[in-house]
């Protein structure tokens, strides 16, 4: 079987139950006792297992495998959850992530057999446990493996029977053996049953189904080889075998079995679970026919087509969106018969045709607007797939910085694009990392100062209009203006002069500069002077910004924005010479007629003084290289657009209004200046250009 | 190396003209040839670029063949046609040129090698049409010229 096809999925689903049960062990670390924590972990591990184990991933198998161990034991009862314990998990999950990394890179595992942290689970398992159970890898199933020798004694050794006895060589999964066991313990019998039909039979499958009626009237029948599905489609020769549980005695089975018509023979004997290292294979072969049936049911799912290795473009889709998709589709065919028949008869009747011409168009222009809304949804993914590993990281920082800190999140839910959502996480993470690293005072310090022990960050995520805003809010020292000016200083970005000519805000701005760190000592969590600037860039490059605002003493709040899609936008389309260009509509503050008089000169750059605010302006004619104007008018139309809190004024020639547009990359090889962020197509089927207003500001 | 590879069996050009001179294109490099389109300027790029079109819902950077190799503009003329181009691994380009003749043969005994002409355009060779002589443009070059630019 070629397994390329499911590394995506794989990856896909290996995240999730990685996300999953670092959400879990979380849970199990505030609440030890929580059982359903416990066995939400332990079925994780175990599908993890499976996975790696279809897949070929050994190293990966073997400790999901061993981790599984630890968590049945828990289960069981048999071993209570310590913090020592919850670390070597977490531990456990990062080398869990690390060979999902490098299977991401490669699709290979590696060879780290993280030998320490198994030994870790292992140790876990031996010093824990009450019962004396070796620290062999299927504890499980250590306890079936005694039973299976002390019944040994028992069972008949007649050779030429025992080879009749088909039943014996059945595989069974550990799911199959639980039942057996729960069985036993109702004092049920389980028996094993190999039954030979007659081999004149046309019908074997008609015969199979009789038996198997038959047993269901009496028990259950937990396994039968071949399977169900091969045994009703007749692809067995004339032997089956079985385990069934029932309450009645043996012959009974029996006869209920041989009473049906042209079974030549029953074979049918109490049964035991086998040993061991048979167990863990048929563990192993289980898991993995359970996931082949798995992937080969959604390998007909759509949008997988010529996947690329392992690079992970897929986007999850809520099937209320897709229907929505689907019904906005079938109007827009709907909508084109209109038209078509409102051409053919045309003919007919000029004026009434072109009524509904129009209507037929209007319903065309809803439909579409409609569409393209619905599709750009199918677009949004919430941004909790990002911020749902943040919980996880905080409590390692906590432990790491000795201090103690909490973080709460809230709006979870809230929508982004996805090409924005693969983007922001690392700068969140940044930003958090900041938080905890610089923004937390130290344990010690808080009690001093009267605050309460515990710090908190706060991680909000709110839609505003057409932009998502997520904050980062922490309870800490705040920012130190003055010692960001004496370090800007130090390092030579300012001289003592300007430094003392900043405003708070400009000092603040300070910190968005490469190379620049406040904290006195590096520690390895942040403070190497590659956070913050790298967070601007990257946040602008989506087509957002950052903000601070801190009161010292007393916390420091970031404050992200962002586009809430990268692909539509509303904007204000402009007129500069003969060329049209958009201005996205989230940067306009208002549009302003202006007389050339007004215009007055600040060192040597215009600027208009509106209502008491003195704005720059750029003329964008001269931004764009277009040709000069014959005369310089008497008004010129000014379009003001802000950045953050900064504004700046664009001359234009003609206000053309507002449009829907869908942004377009310039594609490759041409050299974009600054300036332009982008395309349209404008329903002529022109280009416009999309101008980058914070690049003006 | 690669010259080799694509002189081992006759291919098929495209036979484009700029002034008199001949160029050939390799016809698995064309996507499309389309009339002239409004081209929108682009402010601030690479001057061969007169700017971009719009193809059916995509935009793609056009680039004036005559201004790359150094030749004057020319007006724009019934015959001039955007040839766009589809480099392997690669996004789409249109070139402009004066006017697309025909779809040649040349079989390998017909090419002579070359690297480059008296302007330093990139080529793989000079084939032998007829009477004419045909430049061959090493298209995958010049669009690589362009990335490291």
């Amino acid at each position: 079987m070629d397994l390329s096809q499911y590394l995506e999925m794989f990856i896909d689903e290996t995240k999730e139950h990685l996300q999953n049960l670092n959400d879990q062990v979380l849970v199990l670390e505030a609440e030890p006792d929580n059982i359903d924590t416990i066995n939400e972990i332990f079925r994780a591990a175990h599908s993890l297992k499976g996975m790696a184990g279809t897949m070929g991933f050994k190293r990966m198998q073997r400790l999901t495998h061993d981790m599984e161990n630890v968590f049945s034991k828990i289960r069981e009862g048999k071993m209570s959850v310590t913090p020592d314990l919850v670390d070597v998990v977490f531990k456990c999950l990062d080398a869990i992530e690390e060979y999902l990394d490098c299977i991401i890179n490669t699709s290979d595992e590696g060879d780290n057999d993280n030998e320490d942290i198994i030994r870790m689970l292992n140790a876990c398992l031996d010093a824990d446990s009450s019962s004396p159970a070796p620290a062999a890898p299927a504890v499980s199933s250590a306890s079936a493996d005694d039973k299976a020798s002390s019944d040994e004694a028992s069972a008949p050794a007649d050779s030429a029977e025992d080879a009749k006895k088909k039943f014996l060589h059945i595989e069974i999964a550990d799911f199959e053996k639980n039942a057996i066991t729960e069985a036993k313990a109702k004092n049920l019998n389980v028996y094993g049953a190999t039954v030979y039909i007659d081999e004149n039979c046309i019908l074997k499958a008609a015969r199979a189904f009789l038996v198997f009626k038959g047993i269901e009237g009496i028990g259950e029948i937990i396994k039968s080889v071949p399977g169900v599905q091969d045994i009703e489609d007749e692809r067995f020769d004339f032997d089956f075998s079985m385990l069934i549980i029932s309450e009645k005695s043996l012959e009974e089975v029996k006869k209920v079995i041989s009473d049906v018509s042209e079974i030549k023979e029953v074979v049918i004997e109490n049964y035991e679970a086998p040993s061991d290292s048979e167990v863990v294979s048929s563990v192993r072969e289980a898991d993995n026919k359970h996931e082949d049936k798995k992937d080969d049911g959604k390998k007909a799912s759509p949008a997988k087509a010529n996947a690329k290795p392992v690079a992970n473009r897929s986007v999850r889709v809520d099937i209320e969106k897709l229907d929505v998709l689907m019904n906005l589709v079938s109007e827009l065919i709907i909508a084109k018969n209109g038209l078509v028949s409102a051409s053919s008869s045309s003919q007919d009747d000029n004026k009434a045709s072109m009524q509904s011409f129009n209507e037929q168009i209007e319903y065309l222009e809803r439909v579409t607007t409609n569409l393209h809304e619905s599709v750009m949804k199918v677009r949004m993914v919430p941004i909790e797939s990002v911020v749902s590993r943040f919980p996880r990281m905080i409590r390692d920082l906590s432990k790491k910085l000795g201090k103690e800190m909490e973080l709460i999140m809230t709006g979870e839910e809230t929508e982004l694009d996805r090409t924005v959502i693969d983007e922001i996480g690392d700068p969140l993470m940044h930003m958090l990392r900041n938080s905890a690293d610089h923004g937390l005072e130290s344990t010690i310090d808080r009690l001093k100062l009267g605050k309460p022990q515990v710090g908190t960050i706060q991680l909000n995520a709110y839609q505003d209009g057409n932009n998502v805003t997520i904050e980062v809010i922490d309870d800490g020292a705040g920012i130190d203006v003055e010692k960001v000016k004496a370090s800007a200083v130090k390092k030579g970005h300012i001289t003592e002069e300007q430094a003392e000519m900043l405003s708070e805000k400009e000092a603040i701005d300070l910190l968005f500069r490469p190379a620049f760190s406040t904290a006195e000592k590096i520690s390895d969590v942040s403070g190497r002077g590659v956070g913050l600037d790298v967070v601007k860039n990257k946040i602008e490059g989506l087509g957002g910004d950052v903000e601070v605002s801190t009161k010292l003493g007393e916390g420091t709040k970031f404050t992200v924005r962002l586009p809430l899609t990268l692909a539509i936008i509303q904007a204000l389309m402009v007129e500069v010479r003969d060329e049209k260009y958009a201005i996205p509509l989230n940067s306009i503050v208002t549009i302003e007629d202006i007389m050339v008089s007004d215009i007055k000169y600040v060192q040597q750059k215009e600027v208009i003084n509106l209502r008491g605010t003195v704005i720059p302006i750029v003329r964008l004619d001269e931004v764009l290289d277009c040709p000069p104007r014959e005369e310089e008018p008497e008004n010129l139309v000014v379009v003001i657009v802000k950045k953050g809190d900064k504004q700046t004024g664009l001359v234009i020639d003609n206000l053309l209004g507002q449009q829907e547009i869908v942004i377009k990359p310039l594609g490759k090889y041409i050299n974009i200046p600054k300036i332009i962020s982008g395309a349209t197509i404008l329903g002529d089927g022109g280009v416009a250009l999309i101008i980058d207003s914070n690049s003006l500001v | 190396m690669e010259e080799n590879e694509i002189l081992e069996e006759p291919k098929q050009y495209i036979v484009v003209k700029l002034d008199q001179e001949q160029y050939g294109i390799d016809i698995s490099f064309i996507d499309n040839i389309v009339r002239m389109e409004r081209i929108t300027r682009v402010p601030k790029v690479q001057s061969f670029f007169p700017g971009v079109i719009n193809l059916r819902g995509e935009i793609i950077p056009v680039m004036s063949l005559r201004n790359r190799f150094g030749l004057a503009d020319k007006e724009y003329t019934n015959a001039t046609r955007m040839i766009i181009l589809k480099p392997e691994n690669g996004a789409k380009i249109g070139i402009l040129v004066d006017e697309v003749r025909e779809v040649v043969t040349l079989e390998e005994e017909n090419i002579e090698k070359a690297t480059r002409d008296e302007q330093g355009v990139n080529l793989l060779g000079v084939g032998k049409y007829k009477d004419t002589l045909i430049s061959l443009l090493n298209i995958q070059e010049i669009i690589q010229e362009l990335d490291n630019a």
